[in-house]
């Protein structure tokens, strides 16, 4: 579904990917792991459109959109739950969500979306009129799970959707992430609790300093000797 | 008490117009984060297209309006697509000078195409002011206070109610994230900018019929504009329309009962007020745009 080859981009003079391959199908779970700074952020920023790539080629369903606007990106069906969730602070929960749905010209089925996101999520529900920024930080990140949902995604891509919670919302979070897959979407997901990730995940990619070092199957991730000495302590 | 009343009635009036000079500045300085030096020339570029308007190319008054209007859109549009979408990333001294300069050939150019003694624009009404209740006012008065009434109101239903109102909040609360939802974020730029001016342009457009059009009016708009956002906090399109208000009826009442010449002081001497006590504006974060 998503093929990448090659791909590198940097910011200024920095080089911040330098040449990344990785593959996505069809309703997989792909995790992406690695240290702070590898990387993680920069794949899903280029791969969304925000930052442009200077080589390689990445390919959604035979097209190609390395450098292609982030609207025409969102608009054949990669939607991207941005690092820090990024909701908008003085905007509404409806608001938000209405932004999600931003480029939909189907106000009817939109409407049942909004319905289902309520449904999925009774608390925001609750806080429909409250602005963004007033949430807890667990309400936000569901606010943008859901906002990235109204734009009905065939592939999603959660950046670090747990940063910052505790510790039973990270797992409920998780859960969530894994019934979206599970309803058919194909999921890309950046996660620094490299174990949870890798127990969730179909095939998993480790990132370090902007290349991908290691790829495999969760189970052969969590037994690798060098992933379990640098990111599942030891 | 007749007195009393009579200003109220005159600060309305003035404080409408003052609202939409408020409003179009805070959404460029407030939100867009440019230090627009060119808002008093749209002011004065409504006036003199209001006065081209009906008078060389002979249109009706109430036709004439929404022609100035659009034609400070439009100038907005190209100032904003020429000027500061290849500024975008410049550091702000640099797009401030290079506003300055743009605001600058404006006015050069109006006093050159135009000339620089005043013009006045043609009243459609009649000239008997409406009495009531002891206060008098003229009928293009009432008709300047209910426009720019009317002008607010849109600019309210435009921001909280629409798509393109919700593309602009989302935007300038966070750029990559609107992009993220689909926003083409360089258009969101240059049509709040284009916005911003066209009110700038109406509210001039609304008090040259009531003064006189001459090249110079927009200085002390522009000034003006600048107190009205400090005093109703940065981005608040609520504020803006408070503050615009608050200064007219400080400039009407000053001028009333202290001393006319204090007019263009009056106001200033609230906004320091404000300033000392409440440095953030009238209005908290929570009530911003952006
Ligand atoms: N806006 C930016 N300007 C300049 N350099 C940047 C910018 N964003 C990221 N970088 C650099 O690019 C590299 C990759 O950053 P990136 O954010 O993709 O890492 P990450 O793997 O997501 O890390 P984290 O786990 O901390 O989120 C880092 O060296 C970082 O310093
Ligand atoms: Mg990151």
């Amino acid at each position: 579904m998503l093929e990448i080859r090659d791909l590198e981009c940097g910011y200024g003079p920095v080089a911040a990917l330098k040449g990344i391959s990785l593959d996505v199908g069809e309703g997989e779970l792909v995790a992406l792991i690695g240290a702070n700074g590898a990387g993680k952020s920069t794949t899903l920023r280029t791969i969304s459109g925000l930052v442009k790539p200077r080589a390689g080629t990445i390919r959604f369903r035979r097209e190609d959109i390395a450098g292609a606007d982030p609207a025409r990106i969102l608009s054949l069906g990669i939607a991207h739950c941005p690092e820090g969730r990024r909701v908008f602070p003085y905007m509404s929960v409806a608001d938000n969500l209405a932004m999600g749905a931003y480029l939909r010209k189907d106000p009817i089925q939109v409407r049942e979306d909004y319905d289902r996101v309520y449904s999925d999520f009774p608390r925001l529900a609750e806080r429909r009129h409250q602005s963004a920024g007033t949430l807890s930080g667990g309400e936000q990140q569901m606010l943008a799970i859901g906002r990235a949902l109204m734009s009905r995604p065939k592939l999603v891509m959660f950046d670090e959707p747990s940063l910052g919670l505790a510790p039973t919302i990270v797992e409920q979070t998780l859960r969530i992430i894994k019934a979206i897959r599970d309803g058919g979407a194909t999921v890309l997901l950046v996660e620094q609790n490299a174990f949870a990730a890798l127990e969730l995940c179909d095939h998993a990619y480790l990132i370090e300093t902007g290349r991908v070092v290691k790829r495999g199957l969760g189970p052969e991730l969590i037994a690798d000797p060098h992933v379990r000495e640098a990111y599942l302590g030891g | 008490m007749d007195q009393f009343l009579q200003h109220l009635v005159n600060a309305m009036v003035l404080g409408g117009a003052y609202a939409l000079l408020g409003i179009g500045l805070t959404l460029i300085f407030g939100i867009m984060n440019v230090v627009n030096f060119t808002h008093g020339a749209l002011y004065t570029f409504g006036a003199y297209a209001m006065y081209l308007a009906s008078t060389a190319l002979g249109m009706n008054f109430f036709l004439a309006l929404p022609f100035a209007i659009v034609a400070g859109l439009a100038l907005g549009a190209l100032l904003e697509l020429t000027l500061l979408r290849p500024l975008r990333g410049a550091d702000i001294d640099t797009t401030m000078l290079v506003m300055i300069g743009a605001g600058i050939i404006l006015q050069s150019g109006t006093l050159w195409i135009f000339g620089g003694v005043a013009k006045a624009i043609p009243s459609p009404f009649p000239d008997a002011p409406l009495q009531f209740a002891g206060v008098s006012i003229s009928w293009l008065r009432l008709f300047v206070l209910l426009a720019a009434a009317a002008l607010i109101a849109l600019a309210y239903a435009m921001i909280n109610g629409t798509r393109l109102g919700r593309a602009m909040r989302a935007t300038f609360q966070d750029a990559d994230t609107a992009a993220l939802m689909g926003v083409n974020v360089r258009l969101i730029y240059t049509a709040t900018f284009a916005l911003g001016s066209s009110f700038a342009a109406a509210a001039g457009a609304l008090l040259g019929p009531v003064y006189v059009v001459f090249p110079q009016m927009g200085d002390l708009a522009a000034v003006k504009a600048f107190a009205i956002v400090i005093l109703g906090g940065l981005g608040s399109i609520a504020g803006a329309t408070i503050g615009g208000f608050v200064l007219a009826l400080a400039e009407e009442f000053g001028a009333g009962y202290v001393s006319s010449g204090y007019r263009d002081a009056m106001g200033f001497l609230i906004i320091i007020a404000v300033l000392l006590m409440k440095p953030t504006g009238l209005f908290a974060r929570a009530e911003r745009v952006g």
